[in-house]
Parts: C-alpha cells; structure tokens; sequence
C-alpha cells in the first residue's frame, strides 16, 4: 500500500510493475535534466549583461536543437513501446479468477476446479483491529498462489467499476455485459492493496481490492478452508 | 515546387534533420496504419467473401507489432473446436 506523504510509485510486487517502475524512472530522469537545463538557461538569460541585438539565424545551433530533442524522444519512445507490448502478453496461466464488481463491493469468482465464490466488503473503520488500514482493508481478501501466472477476469453486475492494484501495475475496467481480461505473474509474497478507479456512486471510495500472495501449499489450504465455509 | 525546396535547404541546411525526422515519423505512422488495416483481424474489407476474421484466429498467429517475450510459435490451443 502506498505510505503516508508517498511521492512515487508503490514497490513492485510483478515483473510487468518492475519494469514500469524503471520506465518511470527513466523519463522522470530525462524530465528533470531537460527541467534543470531550461532552468538554468531561463536565470542565465536574465541575469546577462552581454545583449546582441544582431542575431538573425545560426544554422548550427538550429541543427542540435532539431537533432537532440528528437534523440531524447526516441529514447523515451523505444522503452515506452516495449513495455506497451509487454503488458499485453498473457503467458498461460494457471488459474483464472472472476473479479465482479457491485455496488459497493468486489466479489471473486474461482471456477477453474470447484465452485468457490465469495464477496469481499470493506471492513468498516470502527470495525478495524489494531494494525489494520482504514478504508483499505476487505473481509475477504483474493488469495493467489505466488509466481504462478493469474487471469483475472474483470466485469461488473451494475454499474462501471474499475479493478485497480497499483504494487501489481493493474487496473481493468469493470463494464457491466463484458468480460476484461488481465493477467499477472506475482514475484514475492504479501498483501497489496488497491481501490476502485471508476466512479460508481455513493460508496465508490469505499470498495478496495486486497489481493493477498502466499506460498502454493497455503493457497491450497486457504481455497480448502473457504470451500468447507461456503 | 521540389526546386524551391531544394534551393531553400541550401542556404538553410537545418531544416534538412527537420524534414528527416518529421518525414521519418509521418511514415513510421502511415506505415503502422496501414498495417493496421491489412492484418488486424478486428478490420473487416470484404463482406462477402471474408465476413468476420476475428473469428478466425488461430494459436500461433501474432497479431501484434511486437512480441517481446512470448514466442508464438509455441502456443497451443486452449479452448475447444466448435
């Protein structure tokens, strides 16, 4: 989950985020070179006491004013697009979860080998125990296996929703009548947290995604406990 | 109007990086779009004959630019045979 007074991006808990995290970083490093340079340049200009007033045109400088912010565009381009495709990739997964978004709550469906469905509601504030976080805590959380490739498929009973979990680059939206597809690999266990991202009505704020990733044995026994449950 | 252009760049060689760049990018798109209409199976051109390709996919095809790190050849075929 993000920290209190957090400027970046949330840890990466996939392969997919790490790399949008690199991403980031890289533009966000040629945006502060170009900031810093325009910057400079802005209080030398104001602050020189030399002033020609004679200068019609330089062909030099016109050529690496063309050249080298065409370089740094493509240099932002390349990685931008491979990432683009990247994200796109789906690599057979392992198991496919049905994540249903209501009014106002989140209900995931794990049909692949028995019938296990079940509804995840915000735990209210004055519900919360000691250690939990407000407005981000479910009763019941996703549980996926770790380092296995996950399908999720996003639709909605009522309403456009949007299934959001930032440490895992993922928001898909939730549109009543279709079937979204995403997919994710998990790369270390525990618990990421993720809130709806479309508007749907008075309770929008307070219908958050926990998405919890345990080792492969504790999924089976988790899947177990909540089949005997229901 | 190629003349004009010419003798122009002559005393203004900058504008040659110009037009390499804006060239290379306006054909770089047209290219893509063009791509995009022949071979994505979500575009349809002949009703008759060819009525909904994208109910014609198969496994092994790649349908993207760009294949990063899934190798297409080596898909299988999921769902059943209607």
């Amino acid at each position: 989950m993000a920290h209190p007074t957090q400027l970046g991006l949330q840890d990466a808990a996939s392969p997919v985020m790490e790399e949008l995290l690199h991403f980031h970083d890289h533009a966000l490093m040629i945006v502060f070179l170009i900031s810093t340079l325009v910057l400079y340049i802005i209080v030398a200009m104001v602050s020189t006491k030399l002033t020609n007033k004679y200068i019609l045109d330089s062909q030099e400088i016109e050529i690496i004013w063309t050249i080298l912010p065409a370089v740094v565009l493509i240099l932002i381009a390349l990685p931008s697009l491979r990432i683009l495709y990247l994200m796109d990739e789906i690599n057979d997964p392992h198991i496919t979860i049905k994540a249903m978004g209501h009014q106002w709550y989140w209900s995931y469906e794990y049909t692949d080998y028995e019938d296990l469905g079940f509804d995840s509601y915000m735990i209210p504030t004055q519900d919360l125990t000691p250690g939990q976080f407000r407005l981000l805590e479910a009763d019941h959380r996703m549980v996926v296996p770790l380092d296995s490739p996950v399908r999720v498929l996003v639709s909605a009973e009522d309403v456009l929703h949007s299934w959001a979990v930032p440490a895992l680059g993922i928001k898909m939206d939730a549109v009543p009548g279709r079937l979204n597809q995403t997919a994710f690999v998990t790369s270390r266990p525990g618990v990421f947290y993720g809130q709806c991202s479309e508007i749907c009505g008075a309770n929008h704020s307070f219908m958050p995604i926990v998405v919890e990733v345990v080792p492969l044995e504790h999924f089976e026994n988790w899947s177990s406990f909540m089949l005997q449950d229901a | 109007m190629l003349a004009t252009v010419r003798k122009q760049l002559r005393s203004h060689p900058a504008l040659i990086p110009l037009f390499f760049f804006i060239g290379g990018g306006a054909a770089m798109s047209m290219m893509y779009l063009a791509r995009l209409a022949l071979r994505n199976p979500d575009v349809c051109w002949d009703r008759k004959n060819n009525p909904e390709p994208w109910n014609k996919l198969g496994p092994n095809d790649q349908y993207k630019f760009y294949a990063v790190n899934l190798d297409y050849s080596k898909l299988k075929k999921h769902g059943p045979d209607f």
